[in-house]
């Protein structure tokens, strides 16, 4: 298969039979309204800085990222979508295949919170039923503008059985953290995945399983 | 320091000299004449003739000089008469000059006078023509104005505002000064409304897109002294972005309104909503309108695409050395934001999902109309189905969007690894068919259900022989369905991989190639899904079809006696008590499958069919009993297998058959003890697959081999 290097700016794909430069590779996909903050997170976990006049996202920007959490190699591939309407159908069509969401919204802006269960409606109708969600309140830098308070926003989390993190992109506060529990979280059910299918043949086609054995590397 | 010194001692030497002198009248006559004593008498003419002496060189010293001082004073007295003249010289120079100065001061004062006068002269001849053009431009303007003759009109302003308004002002002081009011109340009249004029005019030639027309306003501006202003209007009319935008919103609302896009997508989204929609739209009839939206925005991609290249080649030749990322970054802003790419970004979004319904849509229906035709390996919904994917891909790659493109390749993906492989896979699930006879023999639980769905729908009747035939072959064609999807699924990777490598040879960024690439990789896991479908069937169908015929066949070996002596022997070997049957057997069923299967699955079937027949035959093997002779006869029958299977199959038996071919070895010795023969450091080039265990048991099926004998071994 092929795979993703990054070696400077420049993305380099080279030809390789086996995956040995990493143990797992995970999708993925940040979601909510358009302005929350998406790219800056993302920017701020792959690159190490706040963008200054960040533009809205055009469609769905892609980074790679290869993090080690105890001493194995998980590569992750980080989908940027846009937030704006008229993009919904093209980040859509990336749901499917995600093998984690971060469904984010502005902690300062009260609209952006109340669009949440749309949202989910969204990950209802398209994302595979095993996809790991986990929701953010990002730009907690601005205590003074706060809109919605953290209990609330912990009562709904909880209440759609999602993780909940606060975070600032532009402060860097549990930008690591999101993104490595994440990892952590997707690795563990992983291994569960494969005991499961260890004990029980799977039946091809049985729901929409994905294909943690294309993903990772067994031996 | 010293030779300051120096100089001190020679001043004192000489002062010394003098003194000397002048201590010879300090010795004075009352001193002498005070004197009484001869030898003080004595003492002082001593002193007295010595200062004499002294006195005398002096004199002869000066008297020496008196040469050269003698001739200074003749150069002295030479030099008189002329001084004399010179004073005289003077004195007269400097009353010439007194003159000069006076005359010349007369003269500046008279030219400064005329000067003054010549300037004035000047002032009045500039002021008369000032008012003179005031009033020639006053009703030139107005002329000019009437004939719509903006140039003239302009040009009168423009001497109009050349002129000094200093002057103007004094006009207005003088005898004329309210008919120079009112030339400029008219001619500040004019100036507003000209300026209003040629402001309109241009805003309507930029407008209409004359270029003509803006080039003429364009240039009135200056003689109005409104240069900023002109230069902004006709920016505005060269970014044509605006005009651009303009036009893009109006032909995008036209395309919306007239082909019902919204419509359109509405009744699509509702049918993919529902599950049984109020109204469809037929897959075909999307195909000009999608068609369009593609093309439409292929056409804005390359527009944004040469105006991308204009600005910044413009960038270069402007400031070569600092097209710094903020101007990218502001031009890339400013194309991605622009109307004509939210209006775009607009249609893409909504055709993403039409395209979506018309790819399932056609391929439900290509599943739908499935035919199969007798020959045939697969069947009409393989090729139908990829046609209508490859269709939809390469529609999205001709919009020229990365975007649009990789959620197509995304929606492409989730039909066949989802919808289509589900349809195969229930198929595959319906089972082989095996015959009714072994039904009743097995129980198979497919036949069975299969039975039973048949009296439910009451077709109990018609199930024969037919319906038989068609499962099985329904079942084989899919299996070579399965097949074809995953050589296809990769092949249509590839050419999508070619493809946009040509559409990036053109230009395009590494992070859009990185994005393509990683949904195309989606498309390798698909295809291994079909794979692991394909290996899920061929296992089902060795189940129910191979096993069941196989195992039989295999076990009758339990009845053919390989405790045998001489006569038995020749007797097998003129009339083959079991293998030749096998092997018959064992073509005619698999010539079912040679014919109907691709001939890479058949080759795999008959790897599983050998694996089966090994794992029988050891199992069979050790519930007999042999002779000497008789093993001599299993390595016959072993052997004539393994070369049929041989013949058969591309894949290597002999390790298949390795375990039975060293049973057979053990089966075929002449005495216990001889193993060791074959064994440990003995063993060769052999590897041993048998365990020490398993080898005494196979010892011990031999009837003329005692156990002690076995036991004894030390393996
Ligand atoms: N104070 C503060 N501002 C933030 C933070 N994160 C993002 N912003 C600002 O919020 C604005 C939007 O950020 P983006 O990252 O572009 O938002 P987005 O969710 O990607 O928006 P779309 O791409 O349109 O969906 C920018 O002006 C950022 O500077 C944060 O943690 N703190
Ligand atoms: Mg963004």
């Amino acid at each position: 298969m092929y795979v993703y290097y990054q070696s400077g700016d420049l993305p380099v794909f080279v030809f390789r039979m086996s995956m040995e430069d990493y143990d797992y590779l995970f999708k993925i996909v940040l979601i909510g309204n358009a302005g929350v903050g998406k790219t800056c997170l993302v920017r701020r976990f792959t690159q190490g800085l706040f963008p200054p006049g960040q533009g809205a996202t055009i469609g769905v920007d892609f980074m790679i990222k290869t993090v080690e959490i105890k001493g194995e190699k998980v590569k992750l591939q980080i989908w940027d979508t846009a937030g704006q309407e008229r993009f919904r159908s093209i980040t859509q069509s990336y749901y499917r295949s995600a093998n984690a969401l971060i469904l984010t919204y502005d902690i300062t802006c009260e609209d952006s919170f109340r669009c949440l269960p749309e949202w989910l409606r969204e990950i209802e109708q398209y994302a595979n039923n095993q996809v790991v969600t986990i929701l953010v309140g990002n730009k907690i830098d601005l205590a003074e503008k706060r809109e919605v308070l953290r209990q609330r926003a912990e009562d709904f989390a909880e209440a759609q059985s999602m993780l909940y993190l606060e975070t600032s992109a532009k402060e860097s506060d549990n930008v690591e953290k999101l993104f490595l529990d994440l990892a952590c979280e997707l690795i563990r059910e992983a291994k569960q995945n494969k005991l499961d299918n260890n004990d029980t043949a799977p039946m091809p086609g049985e729901g929409k399983t994905i294909n943690y054995l294309s993903c990772c590397s067994l031996n | 320091m010293a030779d300051s010194c120096g100089a001190v001692a020679a001043t004192r030497g000489d002062c010394g000299s003098v003194s000397s002198v002048s201590s010879v009248s300090s010795v004075s006559m009352d001193t002498i004449c005070a004197l009484t004593e001869l030898e003080d008498l004595e003492k002082v003419y001593q002193q007295l003739c010595e200062q004499e002496k002294d006195v005398e060189t002096e004199l002869d010293r000066l008297l020496g000089q008196e040469g050269s001082i003698h001739t200074k004073m003749l150069a002295l007295q030479r030099m008189g008469p002329n001084l004399q003249l010179i004073g005289g010289d003077a004195s007269q120079l400097s009353g010439m000059i007194t003159f000069t100065c006076s005359l010349a001061e007369n003269v500046s004062r008279k030219v400064r006078q005329l000067d003054l006068a010549k300037t004035r002269l000047y002032n009045v001849i500039q002021r008369a023509d000032d008012i003179l053009d005031l009033k020639f431009c006053t009703d030139g303007v107005q002329t000019a104005l009437h004939n719509e003759d903006y140039e003239q009109a302009a040009a009168h302003i423009h001497r109009y505002l050349s002129l000094d308004q200093s002057v103007i002002e004094l006009s207005r002081q003088g005898e004329e000064s309210s008919a120079v009011d009112a030339s400029l109340v008219l001619l500040q009249e004019a100036e507003q409304k000209l300026k209003v004029i040629v402001a309109e005019k241009l805003d309507e030639a930029v407008a209409a897109v004359d270029l003509a027309q803006v080039e003429r306003f364009f240039k009135i501006f200056p003689l109005l002294g409104l240069h900023q202003q002109g230069l902004a209007r006709f920016g505005q009319y060269l970014s044509t972005q605006n005009e651009c935008d303009k036009q893009a919103q109006r032909i995008v609302d036209k395309f919306i309104q007239q082909r019902g896009y919204h419509n359109k997508f509405q009744v699509v989204q509702s049918s993919m909503m529902k599950s049984v929609p109020a109204e469809r739209i037929e897959p075909r009839e999307l195909d000009p309108v999608l068609a369009e939206v593609t093309l439409m925005n292929a056409r804005a991609e390359l527009y944004l695409r040469f105006l991308r290249r204009r600005m910044m080649a413009d960038f270069e030749v402007g400031d070569a050395q600092s097209v710094t990322q903020d101007h990218q970054q502001n031009m890339e802003k400013l194309l991605k934001h622009c109307l004509l790419s939210t209006r775009m970004q607009e249609l893409i979004g909504y055709y993403v999902p039409m395209e979506e319904y018309y790819m399932r849509e056609s391929v439900n229906k290509a599943v739908a109309m499935d035919t199969y035709e007798k020959g045939q390996l697969t069947s009409s919904m393989v090729d139908d189905c990829f046609y209508i994917v490859k269709k939809c891909i390469s529609r999205a790659l001709s919009s020229s969007s990365i975007d649009c493109l990789c959620a197509m390749i995304n929606h492409a993906n989730s039909v066949l690894e989802s919808d289509f492989r589900e349809v195969l896979y229930n198929k595959l699930r319906q089972g082989f068919p095996a015959t009714t006879l072994q039904d009743i023999q097995r129980g198979v639980s497919s036949a069975v259900s299969l039975m039973q769905s048949s009296l439910q729908q009451g077709k109990f009747n018609t199930l024969g022989i037919e319906s038989t035939e068609n499962a099985k072959a329904a079942f084989l064609v899919t299996l070579n369905n399965v097949e074809v999807c995953s050589d296809n699924i990769s092949t249509l990777k590839r050419n999508l991989e070619n493809d946009c490598s040509k559409l990036f040879s053109q230009g395009g960024n590494t992070g859009d190639q990185a994005k393509i690439q990683s949904c195309l990789s989606d498309l390798v896991n698909t295809s291994t899904k079909f794979k692991d479908l394909l290996q899920e069937g061929l296992t089902e169908l060795n189940t129910t079809a191979v096993k069941p015929q196989v195992k039989p066949w295999i076990s009758s070996f339990l009845v053919v006696s390989h405790n045998i002596e001489e006569e038995e022997f020749n007797d097998y070997e003129a009339n083959d008590p079991w293998v030749q049957q096998l092997v018959v057997n064992l073509e005619q069923l698999m010539a079912e499958f040679k014919v109907a299967l691709s001939p890479v699955i058949y080759d795999t079937l008959t790897s599983l069919m050998t694996s089966l027949v090994a794992i029988e035959m050891e199992k069979t093997v050790l519930k007999c009993s042999f002779s000497r002779l008789g093993g001599l006869q299993f390595d016959k029958e072993l052997r004539s297998l393994v070369a049929y299977l041989t013949s058969v199959t591309t894949w290597t038996i002999r390790d298949k058959f390795a375990r039975l071919t060293q049973m057979a070895t053990v089966l075929n010795l002449e005495r216990v003890s001889e193993i060791l023969d074959y064994w440990g450091p003995n063993s060769g080039p052999l590897t041993w697959r048998l365990t020490p265990a398993e080898v005494r048991q196979v010892l011990a099926l031999r009837v003329d081999f005692r156990s002690e004998d076995i036991k004894r071994l030390r393996l």
